[in-house]
């Protein structure tokens, strides 16, 4: 007890010392705070995050491993490309059917699930799609006509010489509009997020329903003189004399409908003539296709095209958390999911990704952190050396009285202790005020420098943010027309209701969206740094600052000669 | 051809208290290869005041250190009670059972007259009920007032240093007190007062040694040993 009641007499005695000691401690204190804070921050926000984080996830056919198996066979356009072992591939492995989807939707992690599923159809006489006058190129016309020589809403695409110049899509059928197919209300993202609000007809259709009930858009009902209750009538693309009716139930407004990008690839992917309709609906529309179609040779090709319209499934799984997710994958591989489709989630990458310049923040704190300590546990060891010399007199007395050696290095390492707790409760206190603004600070410089390097990669890209003025670079793909042979592409190719994995058209909307904005939703601010976990983390710190620093005064002390002191001073 | 000499002159003090409390038996000691001490053999006994004198260089505060457990004897043995004191915990010797005052007091600067007293007392880890009031018990009784009892060490005089060591000593109420030079840098009134402190003591019932080359001192104490200066052949 009186080691104590000496160390704290011994430190108000000698206050010019301590103080600086205290001041490096503190010093040292609010730089580790700060320093954890940041890593709690981050933390912290991650778990946020994730709580919040609803978690879907996709099966998709793995193209990039299957081009890059092949590839290691020969490059494309090396000529040794093995094209039609891909296309082989591809159309063995790229389809997975509806029930296949459901089999994996059996899966323990999974919470739920739902699909969309997607066709086109053109407009008759009466009922003709919503055309911008930017975005009327031959693509919606019939018969596999994305000839890539349309003009492109005034920016200058180089054609689609990338992807084939025309030859890769001359099977591919679109239309006047883009028919798409809700298994349920929670297949409606857009509806769900807000995008999209039903403007008239009250309610969507009923899930499940087989009626040819649709919803429309509120340009397209505008454009037609269409109300609630009216009919349309539709036909197939491909045979325009196969016609279904369709009664709009409701009208809506989205906010992407004035979306004019994405029209470049005609009118059907213009969001103002989306058709919402239940996949049920549309399921029953394909099956009545598939039972009338015809089928035709291209004399020059030898290939056969059907006549039936193709539709094309978006199957989504949502998880409860992250570890349904992760689970799912095993469990979809028990159930049979071939190793040539990949599981993936892009809730999760984007999650991800808002989280990068919080954990580059968290990152650098963490190695600030570690300098700090080393380099201030240095400066304390150094400080306290020069404490216990100048005290050397000291110790050679109250060791001559009979006061033990590790009795006098406890009461010095008492005063070090005393003072890096004050000093740590300070820092904390300073660091609980000022983490919070520093952080976001720091954040913010992170987050400049991710817009900056975004910034380079759209210059570099030529993008500028403007898709009509920007350039997208023409032929510059692996896929020119005289690599791909496309006669190699196996007729077998998806032609009931097939996966997303070979639906380029699709493919290359996405792409075109990604391409446009990259966006990500980072996390720009945290609310709260310093909590519990930060405050024992500090005492930790003040208890390991306390072990380096009193090392050296032990050793000196258990060194020290008490005769020699004495007699050196006499 | 080395050698030294020893003068034993015993008065007849002490004889009520025969059995020594402190015994050297043939104690020799150097400092690296130079002998300072060879051969020593004293005993003292309690209630007697001990001096031990010689001339500087003679090795007196080195028999101080060696008596004092700070040093121990290359050869021979020092006995406390008739234990060896190279058996004992010589922390605790010297924090119970003996009490020094320093040439030059070696007093904590920083702390007060009365807080160096109590810290002693601490040290010691006796048990005393009030500690503050019994160390300004003490430094009264060596001639210091409360004020002076309240001031750092460093703002007292030479002579009253000298009592707060002699207080300090006493706190713990050792049965040995050795004092190096106990009057060395006091003004001839002080020396006297301080040998009558001691001479209390003695009579108390203490071992009191003095170490001192003052044949004033000498005279005032009941045994003296005299240590003589090995000679050493050049």
């Amino acid at each position: 007890m009186y080691i104590i009641k000496n160390a704290l007499r011994s430190l108000s005695r000698a206050k010019g010392r301590n103080i600086l000691i205290g001041i490096i401690a503190l010093v040292i204190a609010v730089s580790s705070c700060l320093g954890l804070s940041i890593r709690q921050a981050a933390e912290s926000a991650k778990q946020t995050a994730l709580d919040g984080l609803s978690v879907t996830a996709t099966i998709s056919f793995d193209r990039a491993g299957t081009i890059g198996d092949i590839a290691k066979q020969g490059e494309p356009g090396s000529g040794n490309f093995d094209f039609s072992a891909f296309s082989e591939q591809m159309g063995e492995t790229s389809a997975l059917t509806l029930s296949e989807y459901l089999t994996y939707a059996a899966c323990e992690s999974v919470d739920n699930y739902y699909y969309t599923l997607t066709a086109y159809v053109n407009g008759t006489d009466g009922f003709s799609p919503v055309s911008d006058s930017e975005s009327t190129g031959e693509s919606s016309s019939t018969g596999g006509t994305f000839s890539g020589g349309g003009d492109s809403g005034g920016g200058n695409y180089g054609g689609v010489g990338g992807f084939g110049g025309g030859g890769m899509f001359g099977d591919v059928t679109t239309g006047d509009f883009t028919v798409v197919g809700y298994s349920s209300d929670l297949a409606m993202t857009d509806i769900i997020s807000g995008n999209t609000q039903i403007q008239d007809g009250g309610a969507v259709f009923e899930e499940g329903t087989e009626n040819y009930d649709c919803i429309i858009s509120s340009e397209l009902a505008t454009t037609n003189g269409l109300a609630v209750g009216d009919t349309v009538l539709v036909c197939n693309p491909s045979a325009e004399s196969e016609t279904y009716t369709l009664t709009v139930v409701g009208i809506y407004a989205s906010q992407s409908a004035n979306d004019f990008s994405r029209s470049v690839f005609g009118t059907s992917q213009d969001p103002a003539n989306e058709i919402y309709v239940s996949a049920a609906a549309l399921q029953k529309m394909l099956d009545a296709s598939a039972a009338v179609s015809t089928s035709t040779t291209d004399s020059s090709t030898g290939r056969t095209v059907e006549s039936k319209m193709v539709g094309t499934l978006n199957f989504t799984y949502t998880f409860e958390d992250v570890k349904g997710y992760e689970a799912f994958e095993e469990e979809a591989r028990t159930a049979g999911l071939s190793d040539s489709y990949v599981i993936t989630s892009s809730d999760l990458s984007a999650y991800e990704e808002s989280l990068s310049p919080l954990e580059t923040l968290s990152n650098l704190a963490k190695w600030f952190l570690i300098i700090i300590l080393a380099i201030g546990g240095v400066i304390l060891v150094v400080l306290n050396i020069f404490n216990v010399r100048e005290r050397k007199y000291e110790v050679g007395v109250l060791t001559a009285m009979g006061m033990k050696k590790w009795k006098v290095a406890a009461q010095f390492t008492c005063e070090i202790l005393v003072i890096t707790m004050i000093a740590v409760i300070l820092g904390a206190g300073i660091g609980a005020v000022s983490s919070v603004p520093v952080t976001n600070a720091l954040l913010q410089t992170q987050l400049t420098s991710a817009d900056n390097k975004q910034a380079q990669i759209d210059e570099s890209f030529g993008r500028g943010g403007n898709m009509g003025g920007g350039k997208m670079p023409g032929g510059a793909g692996g896929f020119s027309g005289g690599d791909f042979d496309t006669s190699n592409i196996p007729d077998n190719l998806p032609s009931d209701v097939s996966g997303g994995g070979f639906n380029m058209f699709d493919n290359m909307k996405d792409t075109m969206n990604d391409v446009k904005s990259k966006t990500v939703d980072y996390v720009t601010e945290v609310d709260s740094a310093m909590n519990l976990t930060v405050a024992l983390e500090m005492i930790l710190v003040g208890f390991f600052l306390t072990l380096v620093s009193s090392a050296a005064s032990v050793l000196f002390i258990m060194r020290y000669d008490p005769l020699k002191i004495l007699a050196n001073r006499d | 051809m080395e050698e030294i000499l020893q003068n034993q002159t015993a008065n007849e003090a002490g004889e009520n208290f025969p059995i020594p409390v402190l015994s050297l038996h043939h104690i020799s000691f150097a400092y690296d290869k130079t002998p300072v001490l060879k051969d020593l053999s004293f005993d003292f006994e309690k209630g007697k005041m001990y001096c031990i004198i010689g001339k500087s260089g003679a090795g007196k505060t080195t028999l101080l250190s060696l008596l004092s457990g700070l040093a121990s004897p290359n050869t021979g043995d020092i006995l406390f009670e008739g234990q060896s004191i190279s058996k004992t915990d010589k922390y605790v010797f010297r924090s119970r059972d003996i009490g020094v005052v320093f040439q030059s007091f070696n007093l904590i600067t920083k702390y007060t007259a009365l807080e160096n007293v109590v810290l002693s007392m601490d040290i010691s880890g006796v048990k005393i009920a009030d500690k503050k009031a019994r160390a300004m018990a003490l430094l009264q009784s060596v001639g210091l007032d409360e004020d002076e009892a309240n001031r750092r060490v460093l703002l007292l005089s030479g002579g009253q240093q000298q009592r707060v060591a002699i207080a300090r000593a006493l706190s713990y109420n050792p049965s040995i007190i050795l004092a190096d030079e106990p009057t060395g840098n006091l003004d001839r009134e002080t020396q006297g007062e301080i040998m009558e402190i001691f001479k209390g003591l003695a009579n108390e019932g203490k071992c009191v040694i003095l170490v001192s080359h003052s044949a004033e001192v000498a005279a005032m104490c009941d045994v003296r040993y005299e240590l003589q200066k090995i000679q050493r052949k050049k």
